[in-house]
């Protein structure tokens, strides 16, 4: 799969099962055990959603939970940190538009 | 609700040597994190690490995380509840966390906070786009999921972090444009500067970023030079087509946990931003509440969990009335010899406003680079800065590396006892020592460089020497791999005896450059490289490469050739020495000198 190391001198990644989820209804290929924000930008995508205010393009950042840049809209619910969140056979992800509703 | 002798919040190095700690005095623990691994920074972190050879050193980081992470495993009396995160401390020594969606209470009567640091930003124009990373994310996305977010990288800031994450980079198999640092030196250590220079890796002083180029992601970025008020100077821009940018200018503490649980906070720079007070014993001054690691000042794996230690001993003494006391006192011992040298002034400075003193060392010795006895098969340690380490001096086996009680010290090799068996090479953090022999005979050298990086050449395979700077200075023929198990190889190669004491890295030979010498297949590379070692000369640039020394008698490249050297050096071709012209001028039999007909 793209954008992933396939050789590496020290580290040897065990990755999980396959697995598939969509990202704006487009099916995307993963590893159980990844974050969506880490296999969206396995996969080359790296616009996560647009900012409320200036709609601008906003991505990954600290990929460790704390910046809040990578907020998605997860299973429909919004406002996810797409960092912190594992992919899952199945799951719905798109891009945050503005602040995302209220359920 | 669920109640707790003690609490740990953070399973970084800190944390986890905390509940050990907490759980050997028998205190039944809870450690929660919100990670679903434990380890903190340690997780992503694949190089070996400084400090002492009995706090881990040499130790990659995620071993590290391993290595504590069993012995937490075997202690009853600590239980971890990972992929939890507390999102607040309340009054009566409450604590909630969210974990699978739920929301959990626990009581503690002590807690200790070890959240660690977050980056601090950088703002500069478009440092939203996408494509702009923060490079523990990008730490992250390699080590933890081997996912690789970019091609051609430009990293901002030359602290530890930025240049541990250039040689990360290259060993995943990304290319490192470069590195600007808006200071007028580099930040982190001199060991890991040179690691990644030696890659080729150029790192601009007084330079910063100006912006990032891109629409929805990033695809160029403008750096320039900055004046003494770190403004950048009109006219100096420069693009750099990179696709990545990531940005290192350093960790703040994550101090919001400890400002819920009463802790009183100070913003003091030295230590990174805004931290909790904090006594000796590493209580705040909620004295239920202690801190370690980063939260409390950014410094290192090895402080952290020293911390950590003297936090869970004063706890464990609180809770149980338990004797620590020559514990404690052993372990802020060491704590201030880690932090006596000189790159821990800032921490010392910052420290004082807490009223505690750390004395630096007042004469610490300091050592040039030693070169040993010619034609001896030897270590040669570059290590002349002063940073808490000695795993070098503790792994030899014949005792041939000192560096004393005060690990600041640079180490000195004894070269008698030297025998060449390299161990110090492959335990040497900072990747400072090669091995060096010279055969005067046959003016040649044998160097064996360490080498973390994928593929591995094979023997008699010729690759290009490099000096500090990732220079090209000659030829190596590959003698040996010495494979080991901690993957810090070495590759010994062979190399002119004038250069034996240049040659510092190696690379397979570039195929990319153009060819310009098509009879002996000379790149513009090589070529460009013999003219940037300083050699200007036409006929010696012949000699080193071969170029125009081939059948065709340089009809092909000649004029190609003084173009370059034209252009490198500013002197007009007119101006140049051509060299000599010999015949043949054309390619004809060896056999027709010897037909000779004088008849005609
Ligand atoms: C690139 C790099 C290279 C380094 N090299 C070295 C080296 O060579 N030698 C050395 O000694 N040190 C090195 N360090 C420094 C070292 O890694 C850190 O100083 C150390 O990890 C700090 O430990 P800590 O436990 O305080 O924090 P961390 O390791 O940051 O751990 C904090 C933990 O707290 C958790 N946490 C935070 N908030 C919450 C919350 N609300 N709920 C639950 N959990 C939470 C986090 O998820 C994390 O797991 C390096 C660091 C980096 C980034």
């Amino acid at each position: 799969m793209e954008g992933r190391i396939k050789a590496h001198p020290i580290l040897e990644f065990r990755r999980g099962k396959r697995v598939k989820f969509y990202f704006e209804d487009r099916e995307i290929e993963a590893y159980e055990g990844e974050t969506v924000a880490a296999a969206l930008q396995a996969n080359g995508i790296r616009v996560l959603r647009y900012t409320p205010h200036t709609n601008r393009p906003a991505g990954l950042f600290c990929a460790v939970g704390k910046c809040s840049s990578c907020l998605m809209e997860i299973d429909n619910v919004p406002n996810v940190r797409s960092c912190m969140t594992k992919v899952k056979e199945g799951m719905h992800v798109r891009r945050q538009n503005k602040r995302g509703d209220v359920l | 609700m669920r109640h707790y002798e003690a609490v740990v919040i953070g399973g970084g190095p800190a944390g986890m040597m905390g509940s050990i700690t907490l759980g050997g005095k028998d205190v039944k623990t809870l450690l929660l994190d919100e990670n679903d691994v434990l380890g903190g920074q340690l997780v992503k972190q694949t190089h070996k690490f400084f400090g002492d050879h009995a706090h881990y050193a040499s130790v990659r980081g995620f071993e590290i995380a391993q290595k504590l992470q069993e012995e937490m495993a075997k202690d009853p009396n600590i239980k971890v509840e990972t992929s939890a995160t507390v999102i607040g401390v309340y009054p009566n020594n409450l604590i909630v966390y969210a974990k699978d969606g739920k929301e959990f209470k626990v009581t503690y009567k002590k807690l200790l906070i070890a959240t660690g640091a977050m980056e601090k930003q950088l703002p500069f124009i478009n440092s939203d786009l996408p494509g702009v990373y923060g490079a523990g994310a990008v730490q992250t996305l390699m080590n933890e999921y081997g996912v690789m977010p970019g091609k051609r990288f430009l990293i901002v800031g030359s602290g530890n972090i930025g240049l541990i994450l250039a040689y990360q980079l290259i060993q995943a198999g990304a290319e490192v444009r470069g590195i600007v640092e808006a200071l007028g030196k580099i930040g982190g250590y001199e060991v890991h500067a040179k690691k990644i220079k030696r890659l080729g890796v150029p790192i601009l002083l007084n330079h910063t970023i100006v912006k990032a180029i891109g629409d929805e992601s990033v695809s160029g970025a403008v750096i320039a030079k900055i004046d003494e008020h770190f403004k950048p100077i009109p006219g100096t821009e420069e693009e750099k087509v990179v696709d990545t940018i990531c940005v290192s200018v350093g960790l703040t503490p994550l101090s919001e946990l400890a400002e819920q649980a009463g802790c009183k906070i100070e913003y003091i720079p030295q230590l990174g931003g805004y931290v909790p007070i904090r006594n000796e014993r590493m209580q705040t001054s909620n004295p239920d509440v202690f801190i370690a690691g980063d939260l409390s000042s950014i410094e290192e794996a090895t402080t952290a969990m020293i911390e950590g230690k003297i936090a869970a001993l004063e706890m464990a003494h609180n809770l149980k009335s338990t004797d620590v006391e020559n514990e404690i006192n052993d372990e802020i011992q060491t704590l201030s010899l880690f932090r006596s040298g000189p790159k821990s002034e800032k921490i010392r400075i910052g420290l004082e406003k807490f009223g505690i003193n750390v004395k630096p060392v007042p004469e610490i010795e300091r050592h040039g680079v030693q070169i040993g006895p010619q034609g001896k098969l030897r270590a040669i340690i570059d290590c002349t800065e002063e940073i808490p380490c000695n795993s070098c001096e503790a792994v030899c086996p014949f005792g041939a590396i000192h560096i004393g009680e005060n690990l600041n010290s640079t180490p000195v090799v004894d070269y008698d006892k030297c025998n060449g068996c390299a161990t110090c090479v492959i335990a040497c953090p900072g990747l400072a020592i090669h091995m060096l022999k010279e055969d005067v005979e046959n003016s040649t050298a044998l160097v064996g460089i360490p080498y973390e990086l994928l593929p591995l050449p094979e023997k008699g395979q010729k690759m290009w020497a490099l000096d500090e700077d990732g220079n090209y200075i000659c030829d190596a023929i590959v003698k040996k791999i010495a494979k080991y198990p901690n993957k810090t190889n070495i590759i010994y190669v062979e190399v002119p005896l004038e250069f034996s004491q240049k040659v510092l890295s190696v690379e397979f030979p570039k195929r990319e450059s153009p060819f310009v010498c098509r009879c002996e297949e000379v790149t513009l590379d090589e070529i460009e490289r013999v003219i940037d070692s300083g050699i200007t000369d036409f006929e010696e640039i012949k000699r080193l490469t071969r170029v125009t020394m081939g059948p065709c008698g340089g009809k092909n490249c000649k004029l190609v050739v003084l173009g370059i050297l034209s252009r490198k050096t500013g002197v007009p071709i007119s101006k140049l020495s051509h060299g000599t012209s010999r015949p043949p001028v054309k390619p004809v039999e060896f056999s027709l000198f010897t037909k000779r007909d004088d008849s005609k």
